[in-house]
Parts: structure tokens; C-alpha cells; sequence
């Protein structure tokens, strides 16, 4: 159900891109190795998307950890996704909400790539966790830029489960 | 050889040069750090020079705010903001906004403005650093009834050029002078 709320969440925030890159699968397997966890199979996640993607969008990623423990602190997965990821990935916005159990945690990097920014969009929930990976596009970049935080919030949920 | 040679002491100099690039970094003091803990949200957001400069190409040529910022951006060498969001007033005290202005004391750093609202609650200090007698970074600490955000950027901006970045990366938009219906207190700092 959460997977679902994502997947809604992401399909409906911006343009987004369909490139497959070696760095989402990388970070997939180093979430599984050092956690000990298996994303989730999502059947006709792809046609889904295919089907369902916004004008102008060409490229999206999405894996799900179910029962994904969120250690309590959160600088041990920042270590994770930064030593995975490595360089021209550059930290962007962090965000924190205090929830029902332990809260929920976003981390955002960016890479910058001519007209182009992918972002790696790692969200933690106490008992779950998502990575997305998304391309945005010129108008989509300006939006992030004005306003990373507001973004983040939107992108992940956090402001739409509070308010 | 001679390749080992030039790898091996550019990497001495990275090394050396490590602590001073560092330096720049600003640790929010641990009684502020804690305040994540309380607060109702908490966002952080980092922006350094490569990023920046490649940012800079997003902003409008076209509107003449946009191009002063992007002008900016493009010598700065990053960015920090940090918002803690508060249910209710009262989640921090004044003491921990304090703890985390005393770490902008002369003769590094020197206050330019504070902005004291008694309506609002609203309280408004900035800082700026010099080096080499040249403006080296500014910081922002805005504490509201229950928002406090803190701002750090480092790179060559004059306090005059802070409305350029308002609204631009998560910077808040900076209100210098109060407004007519505010009960405000405007002190000019350390500024020599």
C-alpha cells in the first residue's frame, strides 16, 4: 500500500526520465548487502509507468524495501549512499519529519548533467524504504533549485501526510 | 617516476589542504543539533561550488534579479541552509539560539544587522566574516515562534547582495528594514 502511495506520489510531482544507470543499481545492491534486505518485485511497475508517465518525462527508477529497519542514525546510511554512489553525486537536501514511530527521513543527491539533473531520492520510513531515481528536466531543475526543501517535502510525502 | 612524483605531492597537498577546506564548514553547536529531535520537521539543504556554478545556468537571463543572482552564484562556494519547523512556540529556548550566535564573535565575525520584531517574535541576525580584509562569507540565523532556520554562505557576497539570493536555493527571503506595521528594533552591529 505504502508502495503504492509512492509510486502515485512520484508519478504525479514532475517530468521524470526512464534511463537505466549503473548508480541506481549499485546503491539497490549496497542497501541489500549491508542490510540484509530484498527489494520488493512490483509486477508491470515498467508498463505502469510507461502508461502513466507525464508529457516530457523519460526516465524513472523505483525499488521497495519492506521491513527495511531504519538504523537510528541516519549518518550510517548517508556513509552507505555516499560510498556507493561516489563522486559527481553532491549531497542536496535532507529532510527529517518527526512521524508516529520514529519519524521519517529523505536524502536527495544530485548529479548535474548539462540541462539535465538526476536525482537519487533515498526516503526512510521506520519499517520500510525507497529508492527513486529521477531526471529532471529544465522547468523541473528551476522548481528544485527555488525551493530544494519544499520540493523534498513534496516529493516524499512528508508534507502531504501532515498536513 | 616523474607522474608518481607529481600524483604523490598533489595528494600530500590535498591532504594538507583538507583542514582548510573543512574549515569552512560550520558544525551547529550540539544543543541546536538536538533540536532535530523536537522539531516537527527538519530540512537541510547543501549546495557546493560545482553544483552551484551549474545551477547558476538555471537562473532567468532574461529577469534582472535572476542574472544578479546568477552573477553571485557563480563565485560562491556553497551554501548551507538548515530550518527546524516547531508544532508549537516555546520548542526551543533563547539560550540555544544564543549558544548558536556566540559562535559569530569578533574578530572573525561581526554582526551587521539584528532585527528584534516584539510582534512577530521575529529575530534576525547577520554576520558576516572578512579575509584578507575581503567579505569571505555571511551567515543568517532567523528565529521565529517556532521556525528557527540557520544560513551559512561562504564566497565573496556583500550584505547588500543577500536580497539577490532570497527565494533562490531555500535562502529566506531577508527582510533588512521592518515594515510600517511591525514593532521593530533594527541595531547595527559590529560592522567597522
Amino acid at each position: 500500500m505504502r508502495s503504492l502511495r509512492v509510486l502515485i506520489i512520484v508519478l504525479c510531482s514532475s517530468a521524470m526520465a526512464f534511463a537505466g544507470e549503473p548508480e541506481f543499481h549499485g546503491l539497490v545492491r549496497s542497501i541489500e548487502t549491508t542490510y540484509g534486505v530484498h527489494h520488493m518485485r512490483i509486477p508491470l511497475l515498467g508498463v505502469a509507468l510507461f502508461f502513466a508517465r507525464p508529457a516530457g518525462a523519460h526516465g524513472l527508477r523505483l525499488a521497495v524495501f519492506e521491513g527495511f529497519k531504519t538504523p537510528m542514525d541516519s549518518d550510517e546510511v548517508r556513509h552507505v549512499i555516499e560510498s556507493s554512489l561516489g563522486t559527481g553525486w553532491y549531497p542536496f537536501v535532507r529532510v527529517h519529519s518527526k512521524g508516529q514511530a520514529d519519524g521519517e527521513t529523505t536524502l536527495i543527491y544530485a548529479s548535474p548533467d548539462g540541462q539535465n539533473m538526476r536525482m537519487m531520492i533515498v526516503n526512510l520510513e521506520p519499517s520500510e524504504a525507497q529508492i527513486i531515481e529521477v531526471n529532471l528536466r529544465d522547468r523541473d531543475i528551476k522548481k528544485w533549485l527555488k525551493e530544494p526543501g519544499e520540493e523534498a517535502q513534496g516529493s516524499s510525502g512528508h508534507r502531504r501526510e501532515m498536513d | 617516476m616523474r607522474s608518481i612524483n607529481q600524483k604523490s605531492l598533489l595528494s600530500v597537498f590535498l591532504l594538507l589542504a583538507s583542514p582548510f577546506l573543512r574549515a569552512q564548514e560550520i558544525k551547529l553547536p550540539p544543543d541546536v543539533e538536538k533540536l532535530s529531535s523536537t522539531a516537527k520537521e527538519t530540512v537541510e539543504v547543501k549546495m557546493d561550488g560545482p553544483m552551484l556554478r551549474w545551477a547558476s545556468k538555471f537562473l532567468s537571463a532574461e529577469d534582472p534579479d535572476e542574472q544578479k543572482a546568477a552573477k553571485l552564484v557563480q563565485s560562491l562556494k556553497s551554501i548551507y541552509v538548515r530550518n527546524f519547523e516547531f508544532d508549537k512556540e516555546g520548542a526551543y529556548s533563547s539560550a540555544e539560539v544564543q549558544t548558536l550566535r556566540s559562535q559569530f564573535s569578533p574578530p572573525e565575525w561581526s554582526r551587521v544587522v539584528g532585527v528584534r520584531s516584539e510582534r512577530d517574535g521575529e529575530n534576525v541576525d547577520v554576520y558576516f566574516r572578512l579575509e584578507n580584509e575581503k567579505m569571505a562569507g555571511i551567515v543568517i540565523i532567523s528565529a521565529e515562534p517556532k521556525e528557527l532556520t540557520f544560513v551559512n554562505i561562504v564566497g565573496p557576497i556583500e550584505v547588500d547582495q543577500l536580497a539577490d539570493l532570497g527565494g533562490e536555493f531555500g535562502i529566506p527571503r531577508l527582510k533588512t528594514k521592518p515594515s510600517s506595521n511591525r514593532v521593530a528594533k533594527v541595531e547595527k552591529g559590529d560592522h567597522k
